[in-house]
């Protein structure tokens, strides 16, 4: 019972983890230029595949560096040559315009690197068990992932309260309108935010892909999910972005990892059931069954009850 | 007067709509034809929801295939005579599911529009396609449930084996939906949608919730996605867990937004445009969805009101008398774009093919051949050039033609 | 007969008071001008009025009714009707559109889904009335959000006032005009809020004193001053926090 539960807590913070690192980059750029960027987990698909790219020639190390940095220049390049056109045209087109580039970029994935899944490892030098408890092995690589993750999260949060740029963005997140009048230049640092949060679903991407698998579909799998939890935080917060992240990251591992379902309720309650029963499906439901509903019930409930989410103060 | 030729075009459309199989009688056309049908509808009531009401919804294939689904169930219920009513009623059961789904959604969805209601609709669309494949015996899993249009009592002798004469009954539907749905853009509550989706604080103080307009045009949409989702199951006589999930809720907003958002005829545009493209360029080549999405990020850059609001645009210099003056720098600049495209698409077959040979437009291009990708991209690069040089007089001519002289401005139109 | 009154009112907005305990009584046909320096919370006294903030305490009532809850539709529906300092109009519908639809809640329609619009011929008129009033009638097909400035207010201010609400409130309707289109939206106001209750906030002290019959001085979130205009202008406080600068700079 209790290795199950620990090993779920692990799995279920290298989920939520992961969830946050592509998250935070939403977030950034919503509270900045009000965009939900529904082409967010689209770029997370890129990293994941221009690493594999360069992995093949390069290893999986250049694959980390590099994958990124091209994810970053691309989203850059989309903010700077198709997201500002469509501003003109308010919040409802650009993310029309978002959701058609999420669109294009899946097929366009398969256009170039076709539509089976890819056999993208993780490194040699990571295969081996972190640790072993009660017989069972922790891969070194999760390690790795919980271990980048949380250094980007430190250098994230160094930029953002002791630089320069870092204080420009903050103000930009409670006051997005003094700041364009304060002189800054506000288009490129847009750019910029855009551009690094797209970077950080690269690598987002580059470190999923292994184990999440990479196949053009991986970004419709996680880029609801990454959705969802930006709005149960608070649309523009990033503690609550955080705490959404890790509470729903653990809440499927563990939803996964436990063993319980209607029929245990039902026994324990001392009820019979029919199997014939037309609602049958119900009384035989079990919780890693609805594991991957969860977190959409979670945001349809918390936006019935709390509609500015967890953290969240700005009404829209 | 006015009356007239508001008729005509009602009529004309209904007529189109019964001409078409005379044209194109084969079993691909007319397969084609009750696609196009059911995609104008729902097209139709997305654009209630976008177009009129302000409301971005990723999840309105939720009321078409609750629609669906129920109206699958109702042939199988007639098939086992628990109930007994000829199948023409069917989209009806579609409707008041979507309508009901709607009812309920929409007491808590429709509260906010913008990023908020697009969220909600969302996760419900999301949360409704996983229950769907966890609730086997209702939905059917990823096989999905199929039923038999041909029982009950026949209707005047037909029996509805053939597509053509579910083509027939899916016109009745289509042209009853259509005028509906046009009234209701008519009537206070129709026009209140759009003075909430233009301005719902201002909206508030004429008397209006904005919350409670957007409710009804909200559960007036799910009607008719629902009516969809019944004419869906009629000519499918299955439907699955697809039908209601959310690519089925983009390829919506796709072909709505195509066609010219808040143009009534705009998802009608849309919707031919689209059907057309899934069943005939999917024939011709297995990257139509990329050119239907980059089609669709050009139309939401540079057309963001669509096909429709194109035509449209044209307006003001037609009723001038000056649209010849834009013949001529439409062509210089259509003809070479058209040639960029063409020469674009071709490069992109060419690389993409496995065969050694190509055949493109009556030509051979041979994929392995250097010189064959230079010689496309050659054309590709003069019609580029020969755009840019066109392109100035283009404007200066659209200019010419839409200039607003102070004193007659108020014969322009909205 | 005092058909509005606030009595103490307060808002704040986290720590900061904007209102600060105002109270006041407007009759019934009076002409009721709100004044005072930039950041006074004349708008937030508005926004107060009709609904759009809560109170943070105090009542607001009209006639025999407490307001100071209701939703902003609720308190129109009562009969107080306003316009905006900001042009809050319906952009993409035509002109004559806007103008309809601000006369179906008050013509009985709610939220109909069975009247076709085109027919209800009495609507329709009482349509072209309003566009007439505001001179608007040849504009009538034009896009709202295409209008130029002036006309734009002018149909702000036509928004406000065809439900025939009984109390008309006016935020800053001549701001950003030139002199000679203020002239004629003074003389618009004068003519379409005729019987009416009004309440109007304006810099122009030229046209406050020349359409008010009684003005308050609200300055810091509290009114310092509600009178007449000639004792307006003589109050000497008033004088020195407000009237004295603008006045001479008019």
């Amino acid at each position: 019972m209790l290795d199950v539960f620990i090993f779920a807590t692990l799995n279920g913070l290298v989920t939520g983890l992961l969830l946050f690192m592509l998250a935070s980059g939403l977030t950034l750029i919503f509270s900045m230029m009000g965009v939900l960027n529904f082409a967010h987990a689209s770029f997370y698909m890129l990293g994941a595949y221009f690493a594999y790219s360069v992995s093949l020639y390069f290893g999986y190390w250049t694959g980390l560096i590099f994958a990124p940095i091209i994810v970053g220049v691309l989203g850059a390049l989309v903010e700077r040559y198709g997201l500002r056109r469509v501003h003109q045209h308010g919040h409802v087109a650009e993310l029309v315009f978002t959701f058609g580039l999420a669109f294009l970029i899946e097929e366009a994935v398969q256009f170039f690197w076709g539509a089976d899944t890819k056999n993208y490892q993780s490194p040699d030098l990571l295969d081996f068990p972190l640790f072993t408890l009660f017989g069972q092995e922790f891969p070194a690589y999760r390690g790795f992932m919980i271990g980048i993750s949380i250094s980007i999260f430190i250098g994230l949060y160094y930029v953002l309260t002791k630089s320069r740029i870092g204080i420009i963005i903050q103000a930009a997140l409670t006051h997005p309108h003094t700041v364009s009048n304060l002189g800054h230049n506000v288009p490129l640092i847009f750019m910029c935010v855009f551009g690094v949060g797209s970077a950080l679903a690269g690598v987002a991407g580059v470190i999923a892909g292994p184990v999440l698998t990479t196949f053009p579909g991986m970004a419709v799998v996680l880029g609801s999910i990454v959705f969802v939890i930006v709005v149960i935080g608070g649309l523009g917060s990033l503690a609550g972005a955080f705490i959404a992240s890790i509470l729903i990251g653990l809440l499927q591992s563990y939803a996964i990892a436990s063993d319980v379902g209607m029929p245990d309720l039902l026994n324990l309650l001392g009820l019979e059931f029919d199997r014939n029963h037309p609602l049958t499906d119900l009384w035989t439901l079990t919780l890693p069954q609805i594991a991957p509903i969860l977190p959409f019930l979670l945001l349809v409930l918390v936006l019935i009850f709390r509609p500015t989410g967890l953290m969240g103060k700005r009404e829209q | 007067m006015a009356i007239l030729k508001k008729s005509a075009v009602w009529i004309g459309y209904l007529a189109a709509l019964l001409a078409l199989p005379q044209f194109f009688d084969s079993v691909l056309a007319v397969s084609i034809f009750n696609q196009m049908a059911i995609a104008i509808v729902f097209g139709l009531s997305y654009n209630m929801l976008l177009g009129q009401g302000g409301m971005l919804s990723f999840g309105h294939a939720v009321y078409f295939g609750l629609g669906g689904f129920l109206a699958v169930h109702a042939l199988l219920m007639i098939e086992v005579e628990t109930v007994y009513f000829s199948i023409i009623w069917i989209p009806l059961v579609g409707g008041f599911i979507g309508l009901l789904a709607a009812l309920f959604i929409g007491t808590f969805s429709t509260h906010k529009a913008g990023t908020v209601f697009a969220m909600i609709s969302l996760g419900i669309g999301e949360l409704l396609a996983a229950s769907s494949l966890i609730f086997v015996s209702f939905f059917g899993g990823e096989a999905g449930v199929s039923g038999d249009r041909t029982f009950g009592p026949p209707f005047f002798g037909i029996e509805w084996f053939q597509n053509l004469e579910i083509y027939y009954l899916a016109v009745a539907w289509v042209f009853i939906a259509t005028v509906f749905m046009y009234l209701f853009t008519q009537t206070p509550a129709g026009k209140m949608a759009n003075a909430v989706r233009d301005n719902p604080e201002r909206a508030e103080f004429i008397g209006y919730s904005a919350r409670k307009v957007r409710y009804i045009t909200f559960c007036a949409a799910g009607l008719f996605a629902g009516v969809a989702g019944g004419l869906f199951a009629l000519n499918y006589e299955f439907i699955t867990e697809e039908n209601l999930n959310a690519a089925t809720s983009g390829r919506v907003l796709l072909s709505a937004y195509i066609g010219g958002l808040g143009y009534f005829i705009g998802p009608i545009v849309g919707a031919v445009i689209l059907t057309l493209m899934n069943s005939l360029l999917s024939n011709y080549s297995d990257l139509w969805m990329l050119y239907l999405g980059i089609m669709f990020l050009l139309t939401v850059m540079f057309l963001p009101r669509g096909f429709a609001g194109f035509i449209m645009m044209h307006q003001l210099a037609w009723v001038r008398g000056k649209i010849k003056s834009l013949l001529v720098p439409y062509l210089l600049t259509g003809i070479p774009s058209l040639l960029f495209l063409i020469s674009v698409v071709g490069l992109i077959e060419l690389s993409h093919t496995d065969e050694a040979e190509l055949y493109y437009f009556g030509l051979s291009f041979n994929s392995t051949a250097a010189m064959d990708f230079i010689l496309i991209a050659i054309v590709a690069l003069g019609s580029l050039l020969s755009i840019r040089r066109s392109l100035p007089q283009l404007r200066a001519a659209w200019e010419a033609a839409n200039e607003i002289p102070e004193s007659v401005d108020e014969e322009s139109t909205s | 007969m005092t058909v509005l009154s606030l009595n103490d009112v307060t808002k704040n907005f986290g720590e900061t008071e904007i209102i600060r305990g105002v109270s006041l009584a407007i009759e019934k046909g009076e002409k009721h001008a709100i004044i005072g320096p930039n950041g006074a919370g004349k708008s937030t006294l508005f926004h107060l009025i009709s609904g759009l903030y809560n109170v943070t305490s105090g009542s607001i009532r009209f006639k025999d009714q407490e307001i100071q809850n209701k939703q902003p539709y609720e308190i129109n529906r009562l009969g107080v009707a306003r316009s905006f300092q900001v042009t809050n109009i319906f952009a993409r519908m035509n002109v004559f559109e806007n103008v309809r639809c601000a006369l179906l809640w008050s013509s009985g329609y709610k939220y109909s889904f069975w009247h076709l619009l085109g027919r209800q011929k009495e609507l329709n008129e009482k349509t072209m009335h309003v566009l007439e009033q505001i001179g608007l009638q040849k504009k009538a097909l034009f896009p709202a959000g295409e209008l130029a400035y002036a006309h734009q207010r002018a149909l702000e201010l036509g928004i406000a006032i065809a439900s025939g609400a009984e109390i008309i409130m006016l935020d800053e309707p001549v701001a950003g005009m030139s002199h000679s289109e203020a002239e004629g939206a003074v003389e618009l106001i004068r003519r379409i809020t005729e019987g009416k209750t009004l309440i109007m906030v304006e810099h122009d002290m030229n046209i406050v004193f020349d359409v008010a019959d009684k003005i308050s001085v609200l300055v810091y979130g509290k009114v310092i001053a509600s009178d007449r205009p000639e004792n307006i202008r003589a109050n000497a406080q008033v004088q020195e926090s407000y009237l004295g600068e603008v006045v001479t700079s008019a």
